[in-house]
């Protein structure tokens, strides 16, 4: 590591992977989870994050994901079940005529699991990922989440999906900020109003331009994403920059469309190393925390529930 | 015995200590030397080994913070390789190993692997499982889709009359009650539903000059009922598409869009299939009935001059009606058939068309 008079370190964000390596992984993945009928899949998913996590690297040095296939098979079977409850209920009402309260019951079920399911799989990602031996690891309380996300979604809802802006900031402030790298705290800091404006200016622009101002939405998307993420250690810090341009993410949209669909899909394992690639590119970091200097402070835990439910109802997040 | 310098990492401080690492290639044990903990040595099988393109991390199982991680090309390969011979890899890594061209082999042979189930297994499947099916879901299916259907449409109950008086002049060799309906509306069309409706509409009455005629739409859409064929076309359907979804959606989302394409191609000429077994079967049973079969293809002659449009809407299906009208004209020359005159059937015949 490089240091320079003003302590000021150098940090540099790499994607290591190989679209070649990547598509054998998948390639056995699909096989295994076909020819087991479906069962396999928390060992492919297992196989998937390794690699993923492994090919990226922090000034050379690779992160790692610990999870097993059969931690999160065991959160699987539970999302399974409790999938299978809440449509049971559903289906009970349907069957007693009572259709207004099944899907009462399905919906708020729905919202009711969300929560926990992020709750689940922010716990559970973060405690299994680590960088040269340290643990990352996520303190969130899942009251409070609770307490926000129903807040969010109530006034979401009674003001037709305005508010949704600030839920999303609030949620990704709580989120983020809840998240521990040894003894590093990260912090996101976005504003509901400037996310608001953001995504009207996008959504506007597209549709003047008949989509191709797209890409330069995506562009403001990540810079929202990136530039608000920091980490902190005390007084020291190391903020983040996004460096993509809007020619940046056509190129990789339309060159990572090409790749699919004249493969007939077999070339969707390199779609995903080019943007991971350009994502670890396009991540400047600058501030004064010596990362030698970090110590590990989070335990181990055991429960992968969240992590399969925030799957199954596709709820996306770019961290 | 190999050795290399490595990088260590204790799991519980972020500097990297630099060790000496030595591999014994007979007891496949890791030593190093690691300072406050002095003289260390893993065993293979309390390590998880994670190979990447360049690097190798050994991680310790009992505490995978704490990791070896090693860019050695030369000692990652012979690693590797008394690895292998001690059988120390797992099969998964083996598998990996194995490289890209079969990986692409793999694919590939599992592309084949579905695209022949999906031609041969699935229709097969689908056919076993109509006959399990009990016929009462038939008549629910038929029965919902009648009541919807005739709520929004004008019956000529006269003319239903009528054609219910004509068709029970017929065997129909149906095992169910044939119940027929005549809608008014100027659409040259007709229908059947799988519990034994069939629905005709005045338009394609009109166009009608002589009752064979009549008597061979009766015979196609009776036959998609005798042969259950609405039904097979739902099973058929839905085990195709829950097959391609089940089988491409675990490969990614492109794949499935694909496949569900193909699959909506490989239904459409299924109920070619159907339609031309209902021309077919239909003409049986005008040749049964001593009708004259020519007019099967006189029907479609003239729906060819009016419009290209018979087809029964509720399981859509278009053979060419040039190719219609070609293997019909086959199928009569190779026929043998005996003509008698319907008066009844002609004089039913004058009254619907009145």
């Amino acid at each position: 590591m490089e240091t320079n008079d003003a302590g000021v370190k150098h940090y540099q964000l790499s994607f290591m992977g190989s679209g070649s390596t990547y598509f054998g992984i998948t390639i056995v993945n699909w096989l295994l989870t076909i020819i087991t009928l479906g069962i396999y899949y928390p060992w492919a998913k297992e196989k998937k994050l390794k690699y993923i996590y492994g090919s990226t690297a922090l000034n050379e040095d690779r992160f790692a994901f610990h999870g097993t296939g059969k931690e999160m098979f065991k959160g699987f079977i539970k999302a399974i079940l409790l999938f299978v409850v809440l449509f049971g209920l559903f289906y009970l009402f349907i069957y007693l005529q009572m259709p207004i309260t099944a899907l009462i019951v399905l919906y708020a079920g729905l919202f009711a699991i969300m929560p926990f399911a992020i709750h689940g799989s922010y716990r559970y990602r973060m405690s299994r990922t680590s960088w040269r031996g340290i643990r990352f690891g996520y303190r969130g309380n899942r009251t409070e989440l609770l307490k926000l996300f129903l807040k969010g979604i109530f006034l979401t809802v009674i003001t037709f999906g305005i508010y949704g802006s600030w839920f999303s900031m609030k949620l990704r402030n709580y989120l983020i900020g809840k998240v521990r790298f040894g003894n590093l705290e990260l912090e996101y800091d976005g504003h509901g109003d400037e996310f608001f404006v953001l995504n009207l200016k996008g959504y506007l622009l597209t549709l003047v331009t008949l989509g191709i101002y797209s890409f330069w939405w995506e562009r403001d998307l990540f810079a929202y994403y990136v530039d608000n993420t920091s980490v902190h250690n005390g007084e020291q810090h190391i903020e983040m920059k996004s460096t993509a341009t809007g020619g940046g993410f056509f190129k990789l949209d339309i060159v990572n469309m090409l790749i699919v669909v004249f493969t007939l899909g077999f070339g969707y394992a390199w779609a995903v190393t080019r943007t991971m690639n350009f994502v670890a590119n396009h991540i400047e970091m600058e501030g004064d925390i010596d990362l030698d200097s970090v110590v590990q402070t989070e335990e181990n835990f055991n429960d992968a529930t969240g992590d399969d439910i925030s799957d199954m109802l596709d709820i996306d997040f770019i961290f | 015995m190999i050795r290399t310098t490595a990088r260590y990492f204790d799991g519980i401080s972020s500097i990297p200590q630099k060790v000496e690492l030595l591999f014994d290639e007979a007891t496949c044990i890791f030593h190093f030397e690691i300072p406050v903990i002095g003289y260390t040595q893993w065993a293979t099988d309390e390590i998880v080994i994670e190979p990447f393109e360049t690097v190798l991390n050994i991680h310790y199982k009992q505490d995978t913070s704490r990791f070896i991680k090693l860019n050695d090309a030369e000692f990652i390969n012979q690693l590797n390789l008394y690895l292998k011979e001690k059988g120390k890899l797992s099969w998964y890594q083996r598998v990996i190993h194995l490289g890209f061209k079969v990986h692409l082999a793999i694919a590939i042979t599992t592309i084949i692997a579905i695209a022949l189930a999906y031609s041969f297994l699935i229709p097969l499947m689908a056919e076993k499982a109509v006959v399990l099916i009990p016929e009462r879901f038939d008549n629910e299916i038929g029965q919902t889709f009648y009541a919807d259907y005739v709520l929004l449409h004008s019956i000529d109950s006269a003319k239903t009359a009528t054609l219910q008086q004509f068709a029970n002049q017929l065997n129909m060799h149906n095992n169910k009650v044939l119940h027929f309906t005549v809608i008014k509306s100027n659409e040259v069309n007709a229908f059947s539903l799988p519990d034994g409706n069939v629905v005709v509409f005045t338009g394609i009455i009109e166009s009608m000059k002589d009752y064979d005629e009549l008597t061979g739409l009766i015979g196609h859409e009776v036959s998609h009922i005798n042969f259950r064929h609405s039904m097979k076309m739902i099973c058929r359907d839905l085990s195709g598409s829950i097959f391609i979804s089940v089988m491409l959606n675990d490969a990614n989302g492109v794949m499935s869009r694909i496949g569900q394409s193909v699959h909506n191609l490989a239904s459409l000429s299924y109920s070619r299939k159907f339609e031309q077994q209902a021309d077919l079967e239909g003409l049986n049973l005008m040749i049964d009935n001593h009708i004259n079969p020519v007019g099967m293809t006189d029907l479609f002659m003239r729906l060819k001059l009016n419009t290209d449009k018979f087809v029964p809407e509720f399981i859509s299906s278009h053979p060419v009606t040039h190719d219609r009208i070609e293997y019909i004209k086959k199928a009569i020359t190779k026929s043998h058939y005996q003509v008698m005159d319907h008066p009844k059937l002609k004089s039913l015949f004058q009254e619907i068309k009145r």
